[in-house]
């Protein structure tokens, strides 16, 4: 198709660039939260500014992270898959047991890989067949995920000690863990998708307005079921380096891990809503639950009160998101009067 | 006005909406045991009217007196303790309850001890109010499986049971057949008989006729009179519903009109369009006018593949076209701007580029995004229609209804299409966007486009088209020359009454 020309006399107006807005708003106040946060802690425990510390915390948090990048595209997208825990608690017991069972190690993680995408495309696919919201089908497939791994287990505990550690505990030149890398590749390849690919765009349309997208030519359901198969993707590395790092796997491995990850993807600002959202706030979200959680370790507070932590962070995060908005609303109003007061422009 | 018998006067009430005023200092008064009725185009104004008498819109101006106390602080509820009770066209009821228990809903009657719903009081309580109106409804099935006919009469039995004596029917007939809507017209008459006063609106003018005391006519807002029915016609209402000023026509520059580029052939999805023929000529613009409900914007989303034809072809530059999907009918060279800019149009929380660039980015190929090509066609797109903007990033809550709605059109000027479909271009759109807008559509008829515009402007409609086929109840009944055609009888073709005054029945079996 050829692009369309209208002759026009009038003078011809550009519009300002898209600005790089990487630390715009809700990630300037992650970032600043952030960096108080780790002065705050390093006066009181110099520790916590040592390179094994913070090392500690990048391997700590790389695993939520690699699944949280994923759970980015789907909640963007307007979907959620909160049966995440589970297909990484099968898809790891299936991978441990395939190594126990003297298979090549590659070929376990492929069918590991594949296995946890088929599992999240069940997910999509039965939501988008039944009509039913995704949130109720991967809830459905919570139980069937962990049946079926308690099945092929029977229960028991998958040791692989000492058989596949490479990914877990590697670390390049003796400081920086693998699995952090493998998490940095993830957020990499998830912003890439989001900015620069078609699919990046149908996510953002189908999120904002199905629709409209449906109406504007986007076939709504082939891009939530890509979307769906590509967070499978990340669970199943995912999977892979969590078993790694731990030597063993069982059917709950993995469990609850979807709840931090959705509370990481909304403190980095992407509503439930759909529409909006960057992986850069997904990044921040993550490090924050790690940062936190280290912290408070290093001060000696009881776990218990880490989990309450857990949900303020994430009231905070909607708190913000609120304030950003009412802002943002009374700027619009603004505009509007003047533009109406200036007359007819 | 004699004996203080009236029920309600609205008294200069003016409503505006973002810049347009949609009611101009409108009076109306309804008495005890008359109905009143309301009639008007399509955007006459008679929703707003009724929407403010039950409360749920507040006036910008005017007095509502009920029952001789002003109110200035109408709201759903206090208009409904106040007597008024509205009946709306999708009736407002609980499917999954009985007919009993939707009369009661939100005042159930209770046993002393233990409280639990008085069932058996409820149903009797019914039963009592349905056989004085001779009605034929069951009081303890399930409103799910009542007829669209008998969930009106429920509607009325809720507004006797709670002491209304002011009951607001908005198009009570439109869904029902000739046997019902006879029945509904006879408790209608009765409800009169026990002095209380009916707001009667509706499209089909018989009935005006066939149970009206006194009609107001409403035009753009305006009030254009109100009349006894016993002093005026058919022909004298629909005078007074449309003869606009000459400068509410556009005059448009013509064009020269080619062979025919786009053939709807016998198009229909069945029990909403029946059998539609028509095509449209290079250079054409070809209008879609009919009432509301009458399948306009239905016929326009089958040609555009949004809902799925039972049979029916079109051919697009001699290809035939089945669009099963939006996506088919792009590629096919089919274009569609949506009626409903906010749910079905833009993309909120996004920004231009991508709002304009959605159509593009699906139809070209490879999977990656030219963000410099992107850019360069949003800034041609903003200098061609005159887009108010001025980042990039700008999100579409940040533009105005014009500009909202000409990003929505650039997304379709992007690409070549063959066929343009425009339904309500320019609803919600101020003056001088409206211009710009009818400026646009010309131009891509100039240069040899087709295109379709639906539209329930009737100057806007006549003064655009070329030709104007005419829908109702699902079928195109009429096709004719927009410059041979008045106001007047376009509107007498839209409700479909001869020149005899009858209404054609056939069509409505």
């Amino acid at each position: 198709m050829k692009n369309s020309e209208i002759s026009s006399d009038k003078q011809v107006r550009t519009l300002a660039k898209r600005r790089v807005g990487l630390f715009k708003n809700t990630w300037f106040f992650l970032l600043a939260v952030l960096i108080g946060l780790s002065i705050l802690t390093t006066l009181v425990n110099p520790r916590f500014l040592t390179t094994s510390n913070l090392m500690n915390i990048l391997d700590q948090i790389a695993v939520l992270g690699i699944v949280s990048a994923g759970m980015t595209l789907l909640i963007i997208s307007g979907e959620i898959d909160i049966s995440v825990g589970a297909n990484i608690g099968l898809t790891s017991c299936v991978m441990a047991m395939m190594i126990r069972g003297g298979q090549n190690i590659f070929l376990a993680i492929m069918v590991g890989i594949a296995l946890a995408v088929l599992n999240s495309t069940l997910v999509g696919v039965t939501s988008i067949l039944f009509k039913a919201p995704s949130f109720i089908t991967s809830l459905a497939f919570i139980s069937v995920f962990t049946g079926t791994a308690l099945a092929l287990t029977r229960g028991a505990f998958q040791t692989i000690y000492g058989q596949f550690e490479t990914i877990g505990v590697q670390r390049f030149w003796g400081i920086l863990p693998l699995s952090f890398l493998i998490s940095i590749i993830a957020y990499i390849a998830i912003h890439f998708l989001l900015t620069y690919t078609k699919l990046g765009r149908r996510t953002y349309a189908i999120g904002s307005n199905p629709s409209a997208a449906h109406l504007s030519g986007i076939s709504v359901n082939k891009a939530k079921l890509t979307n769906f198969m590509l967070s499978g993707a990340c669970i199943g590395v995912a999977a892979m380096v969590l078993l790694s790092r731990i030597g063993a796997a069982q059917p709950s491995t993995g469990m609850g891990i979807e709840l931090r990850a959705i509370g990481a993807v909304v403190i980095g600002g992407s509503p439930l809503m759909g529409g909006k959202g960057k992986i850069i706030g997904t990044v921040l979200g993550v490090l924050l639950i790690g940062v936190i959680s280290n912290v408070l370790n290093m001060l000696r507070v009881s776990p218990y009160f880490q989990q309450v932590t857990f949900g303020a962070l994430i009231l905070g995060a909607l708190a913000v998101s609120v304030l950003s908005t009412y802002r943002k609303r009374s700027y619009v109003r603004k505009t509007k009067d003047v533009k109406q007061k200036g007359g007819s422009e | 006005m004699e004996n203080g018998e009236e029920f309600v006067l609205l008294k200069d009430i003016t409503k505006v909406y973002g810049t347009q005023e949609v009611l101009k200092s409108i009076s109306f008064d309804l008495k005890k045991g008359e109905v009143h009725c309301l009639v008007g185009e399509n955007g006459a104004g008679k929703s707003t009217l009724i929407k403010i008498l039950s409360g749920a819109v507040k006036p910008e101006a005017g007095e509502i007196y009920v029952h001789g106390n002003r109110e200035s602080e109408l709201t759903p509820r206090s208009a409904m303790a106040l007597g008024i009770s509205t009946i709306y066209q999708d009736a407002e009821l609980v499917d999954s309850l009985t007919v009993a228990d939707n009369v009661f809903l939100g005042d159930e009657s209770l046993y002393k001890f233990p409280p639990i719903v008085n069932s058996r009081k409820q149903v009797l309580e019914s039963m009592r109010i349905i056989s004085r109106l001779k009605m034929d409804l069951p009081a303890n099935v399930l409103v799910e499986e009542l007829s669209a006919a008998q969930k009106q009469e429920l509607q009325i039995v809720k507004a006797l049971y709670r002491k209304s004596d002011v009951i607001i029917m908005d198009e009570p007939t439109s869904s029902l057949g000739l046997e019902e809507t006879r029945a509904l017209m006879d408790t209608v008459r009765d409800l009169r008989e026990r002095g209380m006063g009916v707001i009667y609106i509706s499209h089909h003018i018989e009935e005006i006729f066939e149970i009206g005391d006194r009609v107001t006519v409403l035009k753009d807002g305006e009030h254009m009179g109100t009349y006894d029915i016993s002093d005026v016609d058919t022909d004298f209402i629909i005078r007074k519903m449309v003869g606009r000023q000459a400068s509410a026509f556009f005059s448009r520059k013509p064009v020269e009109i080619g062979e025919t580029q786009v053939e709807v052939k016998d198009l229909t999805q069945r029990g909403v369009i029946e059998g539609v023929n028509f095509n449209v000529r290079k250079g054409e613009i070809f209008g879609i006018g009919g009432l509301v409900g009458s399948g306009r914007s239905e016929l326009v989303n089958l040609i555009f593949g949004a809902e799925k034809p039972d049979y029916g072809t079109i051919n697009v530059n001699g290809k035939r076209v089945k669009p099963k999907s939006p996506n088919k009918a792009i590629r096919s060279g089919i274009g569609l701007v949506t009626e409903d800019r906010k749910k079905l149009g833009i993309l909120a929380g996004r920004d231009i580029i991508e709002n304009i660039a959605v159509v593009h980015n699906e139809v070209f190929k490879g999977p990656l995004i030219d963000g410099a090509e992107e850019s360069r066609l949003t800034n041609k797109m903003v200098n061609e229609l005159s887009i108010v903007a001025s980042r990039e990033d700008q999100t579409m809550e940040e533009l105005s209804g014009g500009n909202q709605q000409k990003v929505v059109i650039g997304r379709w000027l992007l690409d070549d299409a063959t066929l343009y479909v425009f339904d309500e271009p320019t609803k919600g759109v101020d003056i001088g966007a409206k211009e710009q807008i009818y400026e646009l559509l010309v131009s891509l008829a100039e240069r040899g486009k087709s295109l379709i515009m639906v539209s329930s402007d009737m100057p806007e409609l006549i003064s655009m088209s070329d030709r104007i086929g005419v829908m109702r109840e699902g079928h195109m009944v009429e096709i004719v020359e927009a410059e041979e055609i008045e106001e007047e009888e376009l509107l007498r073709l839209f409700i479909g009454i001869d020149d005899t005054g009858g209404k054609q029945k056939d069509e409505k079996q």
